[in-house]
């Protein structure tokens, strides 16, 4: 007996200091005045007083908002592009080996520094082509118009993950049982009719997992949001002018650290935690119940 | 088996606890040893070769930590903080920092240090001295000699909003024949709000104002403006972003802004001498210098010159009297001269400091405060955060078109009467 809890005790002990002290310290912080420079000196009870400013902040509010499109829009094209790749790369195929590796590459590449290559990109190489061919939509920068800007970091977080959920779903594809699949191609069935009545069902918890790992890495982007727009360009919400694709981390980046108010950013980070928990488990069980019993 | 682990991770533990405990002893033992925290990573490699100098001079270790660029200097310096280290000299950038480090108790009263007769540029709270300055900093509107020249314009003339809005239009018109993508080198894009929502807002702080004159400074941190000046100051940055390049000002970068004007595109620029180390590093050197930022209608006559961070020494701290030592011996040696100014690059803060920076734009700025003609730096007194992001956007919005002065004025009011 004391054996097996001296076992766990590492990984318990561990998982103790990192996550549940520090997410008890942070909630407790933010209920005060909390600002690190003072060094706990003195922390003031404030109630929910940073609560009720968070909730008050246009540019949180519209931070959240694009947060929600972005991860909407992210969800949805991220896997539709793995598992198109994926469908792709489990054909009899030649070159297969290094089309798997080509797609997954962009994922070896840290967020910060895909934000400053595509920030050239944008910037630079697409408005050189634009005004070189006469396209005036082109000739300026993407990253200058809010709407543009939004789609500009889809594309490069779809680029940077489409490979990764790419190899989730070959795995699942390759596991599915190849007699069923022959048994549905010898009663005639289509490829479409395959992938769609066939396929997608068996590889249903790969979707699962997919689409909560995409979710909450939608909610949580953040590098690249940092380096391409660094949530820009400016524009109007509620009568104040704000960072139009500042997502929700890099907003709670910039309350805690920018404009240095710890405990009004500690408060948006627990907002932001009990959202992303309540989305991803109501996510979860629907795809749950899509899953098939074999 | 696993008794055999439970040994090992025994013995392990064991390791760990022996190997802390010498940890404290030793430390007790040691000859006296300080830290400084900077934040300018440029002059890490100067400050250290300074340290060492010290070192074998003295007998006392300076250790050097610098945060700053990849690593934001105020996070890193807070994280410390709250683990528990107490640094005997750190970096504080204006008020708002200092009361932070006040409330803390890190702030050692320093007047009665013999540097402070040396110098105008210590930070004074109450009538007390707690800053040592770390260098002048300097900008105006920086322009290229040459291409003025050209252009028939006389820098001196410059002093007052409609001769600037003359020069940019007649050099506008003569564009093509001086080879200028645009008459100024402006940014204002997401990353680049330091530019306009720190800088910039600095000269509605202080342009034409005695150097000691808070007045609008003060109004501010208590939500209010001076609406007549607000205009003029929001007409003249909307002059500034009519006659910049859209594509470097909204989604350009620093090394956009700089590139333009060093590559004698623009004859304007709005940057401070800091940039010297890329001219430098660019192999840049043709004549440039200062003219104000002058968006009143009456003459003005000088450029922004401050001090942009100061040393404070930690009295938390167990060496607080070396650190005395160390900044003193800074300020009042020919070593410590020779690091500010020829290692470092700097604009000395220092009388007695009998050296000039190489830098063009270093150059200019020491002109200018030779010349008594400066005015204060009040950015830094502006709440954290307040001028870079939530300011910025709306500098940002004007130089995109989408609003014009007057909606400036009126969002920029908005947002400081919120500060209340």
């Amino acid at each position: 007996m004391v054996t097996f809890f001296m076992f766990l005790l590492p990984a318990v002990l561990s998982f103790v200091i990192v996550i549940i002290v520090p997410f008890i310290f942070g909630v407790y912080y933010s209920f005060t005045d909390w600002n690190a420079m003072t060094g706990g000196a003195d922390v003031n009870f404030v109630g929910f007083a940073n609560y009720a400013a968070v909730f008050n902040d246009p540019r949180f509010l519209h931070s959240f908002l694009v947060t929600v499109a972005f991860a909407v829009i992210n969800i949805i094209v991220v896997n539709v592009v793995a598992f198109s790749l994926a469908l792709l790369v489990t054909n009899k195929l030649k070159l297969v080996g290094l089309y798997r590796a080509a797609f997954f590459m962009p994922h070896l590449i840290g967020g910060i520094i895909l934000g400053y290559i595509w920030q050239f990109i944008f910037n630079s190489a697409i408005t050189q082509v634009g005004s070189n061919l006469g396209i005036g939509f082109l000739a300026t920068s993407l990253l200058g118009h809010s709407q543009w800007a939004l789609l500009a970091i889809v594309l490069v977080v779809v680029w940077q993950n489409a490979g990764f959920f790419m190899m989730i779903y070959v795995a699942a594809i390759q596991s599915a049982p190849a007699e069923l699949i022959e048994a549905a191609q010898i009663d005639g069935a289509t490829y479409l009719q395959r992938v769609r009545n066939i396929i997608m069902p068996l590889v249903a918890p790969a979707f699962t997992v997919a689409m909560f790992l995409t979710l909450v890495r939608s909610f949580q982007q953040f590098d690249v949001n940092m380096a391409l727009t660094a949530g820009g360009p400016a524009g109007m919400f509620m009568g104040q002018a704000i960072p139009t694709t500042e997502l929700l981390a890099l907003n709670i980046y910039n309350t805690a650290f920018t404009v240095r108010q710890l405990a009004q950013g500690q408060a948006r980070a627990v907002v932001f935690f009990v959202t992303l928990a309540l989305v991803a488990l109501i996510q979860v069980y629907f795809n749950k119940r899509k899953e098939l019993e074999m | 088996m696993s008794k055999k682990i439970f040994m090992l991770l025994l013995t392990l533990i064991g390791a760990l606890a022996i190997f802390a405990a010498c940890g404290n002893d030793q430390a007790g033992d040691q000859d006296v040893e300080i830290t400084l925290i900077n934040n300018k990573v440029e002059i890490d490699g100067a400050l250290r070769d300074f340290a060492r100098l010290y070192e074998e001079m003295f007998g006392v270790r300076v250790n050097i930590h610098s945060f700053g660029g990849e690593t934001p200097y105020a996070p890193s310096l807070a994280a410390l903080l709250a683990g528990g280290d107490e640094p005997e000299i750190f970096v504080f950038e204006g008020m708002t920092d200092f009361l932070a480090a006040q409330a803390g108790g890190r702030v050692l009263d320093m007047s009665d240090q013999p540097w402070v007769n040396d110098t105008s540029m210590e930070f004074r709270y109450n009538g007390r001295v707690y800053g040592f300055p770390v260098a002048l900093e300097g900008w105006g509107l920086g322009y290229n000699t040459r291409i003025l020249r050209e252009a028939g314009i006389d820098p001196a003339t410059l002093t007052n909003v409609n001769a600037i809005r003359n020069a940019f239009e007649t050099i506008d018109a003569m564009r093509d024949e001086l080879g200028l993508v645009s008459v100024v080198s402006m940014a204002a894009g997401p990353g680049m709000t330091w530019v306009t929502g720190l800088h910039g807002t600095n000269a509605y702080l202080s342009l034409g104002l005695a150097y000691e004159d808070t007045r609008i400074i003060d109004m501010l941190n208590n939500g209010q403006v001076d609406e007549q000046r607000l205009l003029y100051f929001a007409e003249y940055y909307n002059l500034l972003f009519q006659f910049a390049n859209p594509s470097t000002m909204l989604v350009g970068g620093f090394d956009d802004q700089i590139g333009d004007f060093a590559t004698e595109r623009t004859a304007f620029i709005h940057q401070g001498n800091w940039i010297d180390p890329v001219f430098e590093e660019w192999g840049v050197n043709f004549e440039m210098g200062y003219v104000p930022h002058a968006f009143l209608p009456t003459n003005v006559n000088g450029i922004f010159v401050g001090a942009p961070s100061w040393y404070l020494v930690n009295p938390r701290s167990d060496n607080h009297e070396a650190a005395l030592a160390f900044l003193q011996f800074m300020a009042g040696s020919p070593e410590g001269h020779r690091y500010m100014v020829v290692y470092a690059g700097a604009v000395p803060a220092f009388y007695s400091v009998p050296y000039s920076p190489a830098g063009p734009l270093s150059r200019a700025v020491t002109e200018w405060s030779a010349r008594g003609a400066v005015y204060a730096w009040h950015q830094n007194d502006m709440p954290a955060g307040f001028g870079m992001d939530t300011l910025g956007p709306i500098y940002e919005l004007m130089a995109s078109g989408a609003i014009d002065a007057a909606e400036f004025a009126r969002l920029f009011t908005n947002a400081v009467a919120a500060l209340n």
